[in-house]
């Protein structure tokens, strides 16, 4: 039996974790901080929605590990890829876009025809008119004739929710007499209107624990989805239930604890030393730290712009936080320490100076099997700590998956 | 043309200096008919142009004022913030000190929600010269403290390191002691758009995002004076507008020398020094008091308070760049936050969240360092080329603006309105009049104290019209940008009363978007509502937040450490997501 540690629990660890234990490793996943997972707002994306290319269907091995979670919506059940068109969300800040995938709570607008209803009642983060306008104005709905209409329905139950986060409201909605509050509500809302909509969007509401918005459509008699919010929402925090379930349904050890080093001994075998001071003694490590966000990576030139006057040395200017035998590269070259002692300028390798910038694709070179590019046998990466990769959730689950099978064989 | 450099400001017939005489294209006759005739024509919306504008609409003169951006665009709306009573002149030019000091009064009279308190410590490094420099400098500050009533200052006070220590525990290193003075901090950007609105109460016309393509001579009427014809396009709409006017005044800061040319008038006429400044905000009041400090070169600059952020500032290089597009460099912030750490080392530890720059437009002169260039103005008048009733206004700064403003109108009004007199130093300007309590109206209408204060310091007893939206419409009480903070009642304000146009616009009166948080949570809410307001396609609101946000992370970006590489890896993730960062889809 293999033994497996896996550094992180964003998605790209949490798939890794999964995949390895159906190959019967004996898995050890080491719970990270909030990264760009919990962070995201329920958008499955394979690489960035505007560049258009999300035409791959998502594969039988990572759609496992979708399964486990149990908490995202696919367009297509079956898994053969085809008729796999994706799904359509509409944003808060009022656009409509493309996705490969989404939560479950989310609603996807792909196979709508009709009118969609906005209610419209007294919450400052929902303008229920003007967004309305301003989906209906959006290009995908003047294309497939998708209108949306907002009418006044009274969704705030106390006082209170005038000014709580959506994430708030939406652990109410997981109570169930709430729910059924929420039914009502909405269907006293379509009595008063003459004609039936095809479906129902929502704030980011339905629920912590699971998604509610199954259980609201069966009640309701329509399609009630949430629309795509920014971070913070409640789909990270899903996220991190769905995985929670999935890695105890899989009996993998979970510890919360950091990790700070990696190193292989003469032996063979992988030690992982932790801030608590023990150690994890494994065949192969998974490295899931994440990238900018996560924390795996950092920008750090010698003289970042607020930092000391005269560094001690030059440097290059990211670094893996993690102390293990990686290298960073990006576009597939080593990076390198630059030729001024105060760092090179941001304004060179950052958006939106730079469109296609060296921070997008910084990372740890890896072989395609998610094998670190000339570490010694057993290290693996994934997610977003990856170079030159989008950096995107369905990108970070499929290279989970393959580093926690070859991690596993 | 580098007269006025010790106060002679005005530059009157005088014909341009051999060197500079140059064969131009003269200004031609345009003769088809304008769409509107006025007075006075002001190009550019800086707080010259708006102040010339009111001054000479209260004296009842009709004023058409163009500006090819927003209101305070340029210099006025990225100034230090600060309407300081020119303690620089005092040994070279104390009529310069007094005046700077008489007309910040005035600006207090006029607008006194609008001004706050900065009061200053400026330490002395210990040295050989420590107590030599103690000594010279406490002599210097009591001279200032003759005119320092004048703008409501309290008189210096010398410090020893042990009050410095005490007063602001971030100072560092050995302090031989130092002074404190007392200087007033204003938005610009708001000073500008005040002056703008107040103008159009009083019957000015005002044109914004509406660039100025020609200005043409009208035909002359048999004996009649000459009279100017300015062709101008809106640059959203994209209309053509011709305004017939008897004066044009050239307010366009350090664009002087390019409206010039439009006229046919050589540039040179109109030379200015482009002098770039840029500022980096920090997200809290980081210091007690503001902190006068040296470079490594020995150019003083500052830190300090501001509102609820702190600033740092400024630099001062020659610019030779596109002026629509002015931001800070990397290299900029490096150069002041390495100046301030010196003796205020915290500021590395801090959180930047900005960067924004300025173009000065200083009066020309060949030689001198960019520091020493005269701040001061001058008045061009294009008689001397042919253009009889055209003017130019160069140089100047903020504090001065009201006093600039005034000797303009003053030339103007010799001709066009005899017998009147100036009276912008004493009419209030909108909101002016009374500064209600922040925190009866917080309790009155239910707003948290911070949003009270916030509203009447932008809009003194104006703030009464937001209240009494919100009262009309209970929804225009939502929090738009929970950083500044900024309800959605003064969001509709500012796009229906203050001639907001854009996300930018609104920013720009408002401060939204540009706190701690970017913009991220407000710019695309601030979107719809614009497109609501000015009945646009909703996807042009969202184009404009998109714009909004790619320029503000291009302001942020040049002070990037690790902690804020973090957050705009997080910010441009979440962009992408819920907006796209390159259009519709």
């Amino acid at each position: 039996v293999k033994r497996v540690v896996v550094v992180g629990s964003g998605i790209a660890g949490t798939a890794a974790a999964l995949a390895a234990s159906t190959r019967s490793a004996r898995v050890t996943l080491l719970l990270g901080r909030p990264g760009a997972t919990v962070l995201a707002s329920g958008a499955l994306d394979r690489v960035p929605w505007e560049t258009g290319g999300q035409e791959r269907p998502i594969d039988r091995d990572a759609r496992a590990i979708l399964d486990a979670l149990d908490a995202y919506a696919l367009p297509d059940g079956d898994g053969d890829g085809e008729d796999d068109r994706g799904v359509v969300l509409a944003t808060t800040a009022g656009l409509v876009r493309p996705a490969r995938a989404c939560d479950r709570a989310l609603l996807d607008l792909s196979s709508m025809a009709g009118v969609v209803l906005v209610p419209r009642f007294d919450h400052p983060a929902w303008d229920g008119t003007t967004l309305a306008r301003t989906w209906g104005d959006a290009r995908w709905a003047t294309e497939h004739g998708v209108t949306f209409a907002s009418a006044p329905a009274q969704l705030t139950r106390f006082t209170d929710e005038r000014a709580l986060p959506d994430a708030d409201i939406a652990a109410r909605h997981d109570e169930p007499d709430r729910l059924s509050w929420l039914a009502d509500r909405l269907a006293e809302a379509l009595r008063a209107l003459p004609r039936r909509p095809c479906a129902i969007l929502l704030p980011a509401w339905l629920g912590i624990v699971r998604a509610r918005a199954r259980e609201l459509t069966a009640r309701v008699g329509l399609p009630c989805g949430e629309a795509l919010t920014g971070a913070g929402g409640p789909s990270g925090l899903r996220f991190e239930r769905a995985r929670d379930r999935a890695l105890g349904a899989a009996r993998i050890e979970v510890l919360a604890d950091r990790a700070l080093r990696a190193a292989r001994g003469p032996d063979g075998e992988w030690k992982v030393e932790l801030e608590s001071g023990d150690s994890i003694v494994a065949d192969s490590v998974v490295l899931a730290t994440g990238g900018f966000v996560g924390g795996g990576l950092e920008y750090s030139p010698a003289g970042s712009v607020l930092a000391a006057a005269l560094p001690p040395a030059a440097r290059p200017l990211a670094r893996a936080t993690l102390d293990a035998p990686v290298t960073l590269v990006a576009r597939q070259h080593p990076v390198e320490t630059p030729s001024s002692l105060s760092g090179s300028p941001p304004e060179s390798h950052a958006w939106p100076y730079v469109e296609d910038s060296l921070l997008d694709h910084l990372g740890v070179s890896t072989e395609p099997t998610g094998h670190v590019a000339g570490a010694p046998d057993g290290l693996f990466a994934a997610g977003e700590l990856v170079a030159d990769r989008p950096r995107t959730w369905l990108d970070a689950l499929e290279g989970g998956v393959r580093a926690g099978l070859s991690a596993a064989t | 043309v580098s007269a006025g450099e010790n106060g002679a400001p005005h530059i009157r017939g005088s014909a341009p200096p051999p060197s500079l005489r140059i064969q131009i294209p003269p200004m031609r006759v345009d003769d088809r008919p304008p769409d509107a005739v006025c007075d006075v024509a002001v190009v550019g919306g800086g707080v010259n142009g708006s102040g010339v504008a009111r001054d000479l609409a209260l004296r009842g003169l009709s004023v058409t004022l163009f500006e090819r951006h927003d209101l305070a665009f340029g210099a006025s709306g990225n100034s230090s913030g600060m309407i300081h009573g020119g303690p620089r002149y005092l040994i070279s030019n104390p009529s310069v000190t007094k005046s700077s000091c008489l007309d910040s009064g005035y600006i207090q009279q006029i607008a006194p929600h609008l001004l706050f308190r900065i009061p200053f410590i400026m330490p002395l490094k210990a040295g050989p010269l420590g107590k030599v420099m103690l000594e010279l400098y406490d002599a210097f500050f009591r001279a200032y403290d003759d005119f320092q009533p004048l703008k409501r200052g309290k008189p210096h006070t010398r410090l020893d390191p042990s009050d410095i220590a005490r007063l602001e525990p971030g100072i560092v290193g050995s302090i031989a002691g130092g002074m404190t003075f007392d200087e007033w901090g204003v938005d610009g950007a708001r000073l500008a758009v005040l002056n703008a609105v107040d103008a159009r109460e009083h019957g000015a016309t005002v044109h914004l995002h509406t660039a100025v393509l020609a200005i043409g001579r009208a035909p002359r009427e048999e004996g009649g004076p000459a009279a100017y014809v300015l062709e101008a396009r809106d640059l959203e709409t994209q209309r053509t507008l011709r305004v017939k006017a008897s004066v044009v005044v050239n307010a366009t800061g350090a664009w002087s020398p390019i409206t010039a040319a439009l006229g046919g008038l050589s540039p040179s006429r109109v030379r200015i020094r482009p002098a770039k400044g840029i500022h980096v905000v920090f997200d809290r009041r980081l210091s007690n008091y503001g902190v006068m400090t040296e470079a490594i070169d020995g150019r003083q600059i500052f830190l300090e308070p501001w509102q609820n952020m702190s600033v740092i500032g400024t630099t001062d290089d020659d610019f030779y760049g596109d002026l629509d597009d002015v931001v800070a460099t990397s290299e900029e912030v490096r150069y002041l936050v390495q100046g301030i750490a010196r003796i205020f080392p915290r500021v590395r530890e801090a959180r930047a969240i900005g960067t924004y720059a300025g173009v000065r437009p200083t009066m020309h002169a060949y030689g001198p360092y960019e520091d020493s260039l005269s701040r001061e103005h001058a008045v061009i008048d294009h008689e001397a080329d042919g253009a009889p009733g055209v003017y130019s206004m160069i140089g100047g700064k903020l504090a001065s603006y009201r006093l600039f403003s005034q000797e303009m109108s003053d030339r103007i009004a010799r001709d066009l309105a005899p017998g009147t007199v100036c009276t912008t130093h004493q009419k209030p300007l909108p909101g002016g009049d009374r500064v209600p309590d922040a925190l009866i109206l917080a309790a009155q209408h239910e707003l948290t104290p911070v949003t009270s204060r916030r509203l009447v310091y932008r809009h003194g007893s104006r703030a009464g019209r937001i209240l009494a939206r919100m009262a009309r419409r209970p929804s225009e009480r939502a929090i738009v940008c929970a950083c500044e903070p900024v309800c959605e009642a003064e969001v509709r304000h500012a796009i229906g009363e203050e001639m907001a146009r854009s996300v930018d616009d609104v920013a720009r009166r408002t401060r939204l978007g540009l706190g701690a948080c970017g913009g991220m949570r407000c710019a695309a809410r601030c979107g719809q509502i614009v497109a609501e307001e000015l009945e646009l396609p909703p996807r042009e609101g969202l184009a404009q937040a998109r714009a909004f946000l790619t320029r503000q992370a291009k302001t942020r970006v040049v002070a990037m450490g690790p902690e804020q590489a973090r957050q705009e890896a997080l910010a441009l993730a979440q962009m992408r997501s819920m907006l796209g960062t390159k259009g519709d889809a």
